[in-house]
């Protein structure tokens, strides 16, 4: 072994024992076994409201079980509050079919499976209209979920915006580790900007929206955009992003058995996408420590029962110091996945009103 | 001291235990039970479709998972392993019961919205089976499914 190679070795070994936690990242299998869970915190997260709590309730009678205990397959197999929300609907009878007012075809945009992108469009779009484009990432900590799953979000905002939005399909962990979904994301927006005419888009009026991890991808994408001077769009929608790596944030700690998302499911999801400790500092991750200047007006809506929520609010903090225009809003008595369930839950419906009404203002100026 | 500064960095990449592969057992619940919501929903379907895309879709959902099955089932008893009849878990009955809510146009919608997403998760559960399954004859069995799962997503693509 080189004088090198043991040095490096040595800095690993200590770098793992100084985080204090297993550090150890999966391999890259769906199969992988989970992390061992962080020692448990007592503290009861709040009660959300009846509507929000009625969906939670909904994806436990489904068959809900703790995905931090699951490998990443079994993880893709659960409920989600996507699910929850339409068993909600259907007993209140509502139609839970997707909204026919916009319709949706899937496009490749790389030559891996995942890599694709679905295009929704408003159905009473006029021939020759330009509309505005709107690139929207999912969430599911890059490990679980896909377009499929945060179909609501982007469906609303072609409705709502009267624009295109493209649903980008990422490579997911851990078959693929970060930054392979920064990757993706990036590619997608350039693809966007190549393509949106030929579907009728305008992308002088352009923004970017996620939710989750995807909430990262959306500013982490307005970055890369800003350091290779591709066209800039003129809002980022970032709904509970992640978007500090510090584990001891206030939310971290008191929505830390908060449902559906927790804090050990945080840690879930880093053990799978990250491929060492030192991953979880890179300012695409941390965005809180990334270089933020110059970016367009951004807004971030939290949920008050989200181990998320700090990351959010924090971000905005750190916006406001790079001198980037923010506004930051926390809703009460909902939680993370909140966002898309406006049918069902009153939260929704007023953060989907704002966080769309936002990026309606940027589309109008 | 050299050997335990080689070492230290191995015991702690092996701290995680050994990958949790579905047992055998485990596999062929998943997938009967996968491929009775397709054929299911793709039935339900067909009672109202008026879209010969649809329709032709939905014919063949019910061929190549009544295939699926059967081919899954002779390699369980290969591999002697029992191989229940299916059922629909809780999150299954759930989508058939919004299928059946649904008319006309609209239940095509949903129909189609559901076997983009549910085909998604099969091809996960075949993958994984087919690349670390641990019973030879249903490894081998899911690695001739995740081509047509493959196949079908494709035709999803453009629906």
């Amino acid at each position: 072994m080189s004088k090198l190679g043991r040095r490096a070795t040595l800095l690993l070994a200590t770098a793992s024992l100084a985080s204090g936690v297993a550090v150890a990242q999966s391999a890259n299998s769906p199969n992988a076994a989970p992390p061992p869970p962080p020692p448990p915190v007592a503290s009861q997260p709040v009660q959300p409201a009846p509507d929000m709590q009625a969906v939670l309730t909904a994806v436990q009678s489904l068959g809900l079980k703790p995905i931090e205990q699951l490998s990443p397959l079994r993880a893709r197999l659960q409920p989600t509050a996507a699910d929850g929300a339409r068993t909600v609907m259907r007993n209140k009878g509502m139609s839970t079919a997707p909204d026919p007012d916009v319709t949706t075809r899937d496009l490749p945009y790389g030559s891996d499976p995942m890599q694709f992108a679905r295009i929704y469009k408003p159905t009473a779009a006029q021939a020759g209209a330009k509309l505005p484009v709107v690139v929207y990432y999912h969430g599911g900590g890059w490990v679980i979920a896909d377009v499929n799953v945060y179909d609501a979000t982007p469906r609303l905002m072609a409705k709502q915006l009267n624009a295109i939005v493209v649903s980008v399909e990422y490579r997911h962990a851990p078959e693929f580790k970060f930054p392979a979904q920064h990757e993706d994301a990036a590619t997608a927006y350039r693809w966007t900007l190549a393509n949106a005419a030929s579907w009728g888009g305008d992308t002088r009026k352009l923004a970017l929206a996620g939710e989750s991890a995807g909430g990262n991808l959306a500013v982490a994408t307005a970055i890369y955009a800003r350091d290779n001077k591709l066209a800039q769009p003129l809002a980022i929608l970032s709904v509970y992003p992640i978007a500090n790596s510090d584990m001891n944030l206030p939310s971290k700690q008191d929505s830390f058995n908060a449902k559906p998302l927790n804090t050990p499911m945080l840690k879930w999801f880093g053990h799978y996408y990250s491929k060492s400790p030192a991953d979880m500092q890179d300012p695409r991750l941390n965005l809180v420590r990334a270089n933020l200047r110059g970016l367009p007006p951004v807004t971030i809506v939290n949920a008050q029962i989200d181990p998320l929520r700090s990351d959010g609010e924090t971000l905005a903090a750190a916006l406001r110091s790079a001198g980037v225009s923010v506004e930051q809003r926390t809703f009460p008595g909902v939680t993370h996945e909140f966002f898309g369930l406006g049918k069902v839950v009153r939260g929704a419906y007023d953060a989907e009103n704002y966080a769309i009404g936002r990026v309606k203002t940027a589309f109008a100026r | 001291m050299t050997k335990l500064f080689i070492l230290a960095p191995f015991a702690l990449l092996a701290t995680p235990a050994a990958a949790q592969v579905m047992d055998p057992t485990e596999y062929v619940t998943t997938a009967g039970a996968s491929d009775l919501y397709e054929r299911t929903s793709s039935q339900v379907v067909l009672e109202t479709t008026t879209d010969p895309r649809v329709r032709s879709f939905a014919q063949m959902m019910i061929e190549h998972h009544t295939k699926s099955t059967a081919d899954v089932k002779a390699a369980a008893a290969k591999a002697r392993v029992p191989a229940p009849e299916p059922t629909l878990n809780p999150l299954q009955d759930e989508l058939v019961s919004e299928l059946r809510t649904e008319q006309g146009a609209a239940r095509d919608a949903a129909y189609i919205a559901q076997q983009k997403e549910s085909h998604q998760q099969a091809l996960n559960v075949q993958k994984a089976y087919a690349a670390e399954g641990t019973a030879p004859p249903l490894k081998a069995a899911a690695r001739k499914i995740v081509p047509v799962v493959q196949s079908h997503i494709t035709m999803l693509m453009k629906m």
